[in-house]
């Protein structure tokens, strides 16, 4: 029998299949080259690039859960001129499509990464909007939870690139069927469902929350319920590309958010406990389809949302 | 480099009070590797508890590995349930070492807890002229067996005094350092925050050079969530990459033991 066509398209992007890595949990470059061929992965999303270095949170900022972790980083990186410098050179050997996730405090922050990274098509394939990060206060969910500063990023990061554009949400910036529409409106061409969600954790000896930061956000299997609801609620509503993520840690959590119409599979904090997490999705994702004779990802993408007893 | 894969158990016993002793054969991880690198192992595939537990490397024969670790908390109570047979993932060898070399001064080790076992790693290997360990009682001392093979004195301090002498470890290095002359002794050091802030404090009023391994809540083990920081004169450093050993002269004492 013939290998499963697992080729996913976003408008003119082409993705070999729909796995890639959530931001922030695969490091800046080649942390886990020793662990798997990064030509395998559908796409490569980076952790988050500000304009300037960032020094990231106090310490402690990770916390193990019941199914997860909660983490208040910060959104420690280097800066944008040691993404340039260093990191570019490094993904332009990969023929993986890149995509970068960009933070900013102010707009002209997102204008200036958009228009660095609008400099390098040859690598950069798409940028995702991280406009829901719930542990800085300037930039993350804190300023951008303002819809209207959310939608003048967008429409200014739109007007600086013809690069594709995935807006990074989170419940905790409310009605997200509603963000989404406006945020489609103002120019994104698709939407990643769904960002950490702000939690916290007491020590009871020490008698204090476990993070410096107090909260933190939640990720790993302790969320991917309510991560599945909302790329279910969103694709049956609207038609518009989502990456999902959302404790997405093995091969049927991925199929049920493939079911539930997600176009790329970002696997995030499982990649911290099972460095070939991704791999092992993948084929797991094969296997299935071989077993159930599907020649094309499409004949099941989205296949929960047409079902009649919705 | 590191590698992941799973291995099947082939010793998993209670050694004295504090430690138990678990061995297992795993060909690419036992591959150079050198005292003060860790490894990390998922204790169960169904992500309870959900992330890997880093340990040290505590002796390595041909392509078997040993690991010895105190029951801490929920992740090593699990661990030290498990039997011969059984089947645990493991990622390996991590991070940096001790120096192998310390010039031509005397090495002196100073050792706690979940410090002891790579510092006996390293005494093995390399040789130390003292090392120092500090522990509670006479019934957390290791047995002999485990002793045998370090080339360098063996000194215990207990806080009840039921073995060697009593009281902490550091009155134990004081006394070493007065014997041998600060200029001529090089630290390294392994143990719990409040024994290495110690002995960190003394090296800094003796002006005594020295490493320490530093433990930090650690997810990935490869530097890639940035969780397991440590403030150094350079900067922020993931310490699973590039520590867990640091020298004294680089890292913010304050905010790295505290």
């Amino acid at each position: 029998m013939m290998k499963t066509d697992l080729t996913t398209k976003i408008g003119k992007l082409e993705f070999r299949n729909p796995v890639t890595v959530a931001s922030g949990t695969f490091g800046t470059k080649d942390e886990y080259s020793c662990f798997l061929d990064y030509e395998k992965l559908g796409a490569i999303i980076t952790k988050t690039i500000t304009v300037k270095p960032r020094a990231g949170n106090s310490m402690p900022r990770i916390c193990e859960t019941a199914g997860g972790m909660l983490n208040a980083i910060g959104l420690q990186n280097k800066g944008l001129d040691d993404f340039l410098e260093n990191k570019i050179p490094f993904f332009s050997k990969i023929k993986t499509p890149l995509i970068v996730n960009i933070a900013g405090e102010t707009t002209q922050d997102f204008k200036t990464l958009t228009q660095a990274l609008d400099r390098q098509k040859k690598v950069v394939r798409a940028l995702e909007l991280n406009l829901s990060c719930p542990n800085v206060e300037a930039g993350g969910a804190g300023h951008m939870k303002k819809r209207e500063r959310i939608l003048e990023v967008i429409k200014v990061v739109r007007d600086h690139t013809d690069l594709a554009l995935f807006a990074k949400l989170s419940p905790e910036l409310g009605d997200v069927l509603e963000i989404a529409r406006d945020v489609i409106k103002a120019g994104v061409s698709g939407l990643s469902l769904i960002n950490t969600l702000k939690g916290m954790a007491i020590d009871i000896e020490r008698r204090r929350p476990q993070l410096a930061n107090v909260t933190g956000g939640l990720s790993g299997p302790a969320i991917k319920p309510v991560a599945l609801r909302y790329v279910y609620e969103i694709k049956k509503e609207l038609d518009v590309p989502v990456i999902a993520s959302g404790g997405i840690t093995t091969y049927r959590d991925a199929l049920e958010f493939l079911m539930a119409g997600a176009d790329l599979l970002a696997v995030g904090t499982a990649n911290f406990i099972n460095p070939q997490a991704t791999i092992h999705i993948l084929q797991g994702i094969q296997d299935y389809c071989k077993k159930h004779g599907i020649k094309q990802l499409d004949e099941i993408r989205g296949i929960s949302c047409l079902a009649k007893n919705n | 480099m590191p590698y992941d894969q799973s291995f099947t158990i082939e010793e998993n016993t209670k050694v004295n009070a504090k430690y138990y002793r678990l061995t297992f054969r795993a060909a690419h991880l036992s591959e150079a590797v050198e005292p003060g690198q860790f490894l990390t192992l998922q204790i169960n595939p169904s992500l309870d508890p959900f992330w890997r537990r880093p340990f040290s490397y505590y002796r390595i024969q041909k392509d078997r590995i040993q690991i010895l670790y105190e029951v801490l908390g929920r992740g090593t109570a699990m661990l030290s349930r498990k039997k011969k047979g059984d089947t645990v993932q493991v990622m390996g060898p991590l991070g940096r070492p001790f120096s192998p070399k310390v010039k031509n001064k005397k090495r002196v080790l100073v050792a706690g807890g979940v410090g002891v076992p790579p510092l006996i790693f390293l005494a093995e290997k390399y040789a130390a002229d003292y090392l120092l360990i500090g522990t509670k009682s006479s019934a957390e001392v290791l047995p002999k067996k485990e002793l045998a093979k370090i080339k360098a004195e063996i000194l215990y301090s207990t806080n009840d005094g039921s073995y060697g002498s009593k009281g902490f470890v550091t009155k134990l290095l004081e006394q070493v350092i007065k014997k041998e002359l600060p200029e001529n002794i090089f630290i390294q050091t392994c143990g719990p925050n409040i024994m290495m802030e110690a002995v960190m404090k003394m090296a800094l009023q003796w002006g005594i050079e020295g490493e320490l391994s530093v433990d930090k809540p650690m997810a990935c083990g490869v530097g890639a969530c940035l969780g397991c920081m440590v403030k150094t004169s350079d900067g922020w450093k993931a310490s699973c990459v590039e520590g867990p050993v640091f020298n004294f002269k680089d890292i913010d004492l304050a905010t790295t033991l505290s």
